[in-house]
């Protein structure tokens, strides 16, 4: 499946989201990397693919109808085995119909557990004047407290990619502070390269917002994306 | 079709040119007569012989020579037929002063006035603008001030009245111009064009723009195109409305964070462009571009007759990251000769409030001799010892000897205000504060990272 095949259908099923996992195969179509996944209609299915993640792994609720997904208790975290995979979703069903009643539920996401590291976050969005646009910030308190994010317009090269890291006002953090370590600004940077030509090459994608992404001493890997589209694609008028 | 004839036209013909010095019309013609411009000027009026000594012509069909520039200044509903004869005639440019076009809803009107350009291969400048200048040919073509300053500072603007309201400013701040054009509605000339004829024009030394807004999808070939204007040209942009507008894009974290204004500066970063926060400062920054060539090195000296001014000018250079040198044994021992026991001769080098001109004179001969100094900054409060009209008129001689950037701030009153007015007239741009000759030379060293960065664009 390409990544217009994936969009347009999505679009053809009146939706202005891509659902989870139709998000992060997206991603991994431009070589962003994600932390392992599987999507599963039934819990027993989700049972069988945590098995092949390996665990500790979390279950996400996919459904077209839901926005805030914690809010509806549709996210389980830390699950062990097979077991508790398959009895997770059976209870993120019931907390849906419960909180969400008539909410549909196309399956769920299982993912691997990423191990702590530092979260970040990058953006694309699609202005009328510019075109796509793409944005690097730290996560949490960085970007929805200080808004400490800077922005590029497409395309981006990995030179104008790594100049971003430098330029937010907390730039010192990737460095390494306290227990952590430096982290990978390489691996960072190319997100951001391929996250500017997936936008260049996806008119209906509106925006992306790939938060958080943790990033390690090596490496950097997508945990949550969030995929609008549109026909038109511009967001900022 | 290069913009050449616009700025160094042959003849320009004044359509709507009035008798009633109420009206525009006539305001444009008398600033062109009055201005001094030098080719054929010809007022067209159905219903006069002759406006300001000159004969007028019922159309512009009626000239009996050729026209270059048409500056149209009739009532809206008339424009397309005044163009038509215009194409008609073989004229190159128009320019159109008059209102009540897309910006006022009338986007037909000004689709026709384009395709009608098209048609006879005549380019538009505005329309709803107040008109161009050009000081090296003497062109006044506006409703502006009559009088401009001649200078190397070009200036763009996409508002109207804030652009006759700065004629007047830089008049009186005797900021030198080389080109003023109004953009107005950009329906064929844009910004991005003009800029570029500039960045080869001789008379440029640097490029201004109040900037308003670029038009859909035009943002990223505004981008390419003022990288290769950057590599030739220093240009300084202010933009306007940078309040934020959140609200539309709450779908994605991304969107609400991306305003219009962050995207913008984002867009000015990769092209190259510096962009200024304040009219003041862009205009602080154009002087010192207009005045001084780009400085072949970042390491600066503060010269200085009192300690307070030193150090904010020492606390502005660290906030713009201009690094300023530990001089040298070699050259302490040296400057330590040329100024008072108790002077500093530390960077700051304090010259002390006992500073007479000679101790100025002496030390910068010293820093235009070493090779530990790329640029000087020059600073002076008024003292009892030290007139600053003597220091401004010896410094302007002495400007002459010197190859290095220097940038001065002067602090006092009335006579102050006069010594900075002959500092800027010889070509040591100076500013009536230390922070804002910092800030100026700042801009040229950023500029030179910009260029060198961009090196291989042009």
């Amino acid at each position: 499946m390409s990544s217009s095949d994936i969009v347009k259908s999505a679009l053809s099923e009146g939706r202005t989201k891509l659902l989870e996992h139709e998000a992060l195969k997206l991603m991994e179509l431009y070589g962003i990397k994600v932390a392992d996944y599987g999507f599963a209609v039934t819990p027993a299915e989700a049972g069988l693919i945590s098995e092949k993640i390996g665990y500790p792994v979390v279950v996400k609720v996919v459904s077209p109808d839901i926005s805030h997904k914690t809010d509806v208790g549709g996210v389980i975290l830390g699950l062990k085995s097979r077991d508790e995979v398959v009895q997770g979703c059976e209870k993120i069903v019931k907390n849906v119909s419960e909180r969400q009643p008539g909410a549909r539920v196309t399956g769920f996401l299982v993912q691997k557990m990423m191990p702590q590291g530092l979260e970040v976050i990058i953006g694309a969005t699609r202005d009328q004047v510019f075109g796509p646009v793409v944005m690097f910030g730290l996560g949490g308190i960085f970007v929805e407290v200080l808004r400490d994010v800077t922005f590029r317009v497409a395309p981006v090269s990995l030179q104008d990619a790594l100049e971003m890291l430098g330029e937010i006002k907390a730039s010192k953090i990737l460095d390494g502070y306290r227990s952590l370590p430096p982290v990978d600004k390489k691996a960072i940077a190319s997100m951001i390269v391929s996250l500017s030509k997936l936008m260049e090459e996806n008119p209906y994608i509106s925006s992306v917002d790939l938060n958080p992404v943790i990033a390690y001493s090596s490496g950097a890997v997508v945990v949550d994306a969030r995929v609008i589209i549109g026909k038109s694609g511009v967001v900022n008028r | 079709m290069s913009l050449s004839r616009l700025f160094n036209p042959r003849s320009i013909a004044v359509i709507g040119a009035s008798r009633n010095p109420d009206k525009i019309g006539h305001v444009i013609l008398r600033n062109l007569v009055e201005y001094g411009y030098k080719g054929k000027i010809y007022p067209v009026n159905p219903s006069a012989n002759e406006i300001l000594g000159l004969k007028a012509y019922k159309s512009v069909l009626e000239i009996d020579d050729e026209v270059d520039v048409a500056i149209i200044a009739i009532p809206a509903d008339k424009v397309l037929e005044a163009a038509e004869e215009c194409g008609r005639k073989g004229v190159k440019f128009l320019v159109v002063i008059t209102s009540g076009f897309s910006e006022a809803g009338n986007e037909e009107g000004e689709k026709k006035l384009v395709e009608v350009a098209r048609k006879y291969g005549m380019r538009v400048l505005g329309p709803n603008i107040f008109g161009y200048a050009y000081t090296p040919s003497r062109i006044n073509a506006t409703f502006g001030t009559k009088d401009i300053a001649v200078g190397g500072i070009s200036f763009l603007t996409q508002s109207g009245a804030l652009g006759i309201a700065l004629m007047g400013w830089t008049l009186m701040e005797e900021l030198g111009m080389a080109a003023l054009v109004s953009l107005g509605n950009m329906s064929d000339l844009d910004a991005t064009e003009i800029s570029d004829y500039l960045a080869d024009d001789e008379n440029t030394k640097v490029i201004t723009i109040y900037l308003e807004g670029l038009k859909p999808g035009t943002g990223k070939a505004f981008i390419e195109k003022m990288r290769r204007v950057v590599a030739r040209k220093p240009v300084i942009v202010i933009k306007a409305g940078k309040s934020t507008r959140g609200s539309m894009a709450a779908a994605s974290h991304t969107g609400s964070l991306a305003g219009s204004s962050r995207i913008y500066e984002a867009a000015f970063k990769q092209a190259g462009v510096l962009e200024a926060s304040t009219v003041e400062e862009m205009f602080d920054w154009a002087r010192a571009f207009s005045l001084l060539e780009i400085p072949r090195g970042d390491k600066t000296v503060i010269l200085t007759n009192g300690g307070g001014v030193g150090v904010l000018a020492t606390d502005a250079a660290e906030k713009y990251n201009i690094p300023l040198i530990d001089p040298s044994n070699e050259l302490k021992n040296k400057l330590r000769k040329v100024m008072p026991w108790y002077g500093s001769v530390r960077n700051p080098i304090d010259l002390t409030g006992g500073a007479l001109v000679d101790n100025y004179v002496k030390a910068l001969e010293i820093l235009e001799e070493s090779d530990e100094v790329d640029n000087i900054i020059l600073l002076y409060c008024r003292t009892a010892v030290l007139d600053p009209i003597e220091l401004a008129k010896t410094l302007a001689e002495f400007k002459k000897k010197l190859s290095k950037p220097i940038v001065a701030g002067f602090v006092g009153g009335a006579d102050v205000r006069e010594a900075i007015r002959i500092l800027n007239k010889n070509g040591i741009p100076t500013y009536p504060s230390p922070e804002r000759a910092v800030s100026s030379l700042a801009a040229m060293l950023e500029y030179r990272r910009i260029r060198s960065r961009l090196g291989g664009v042009a």
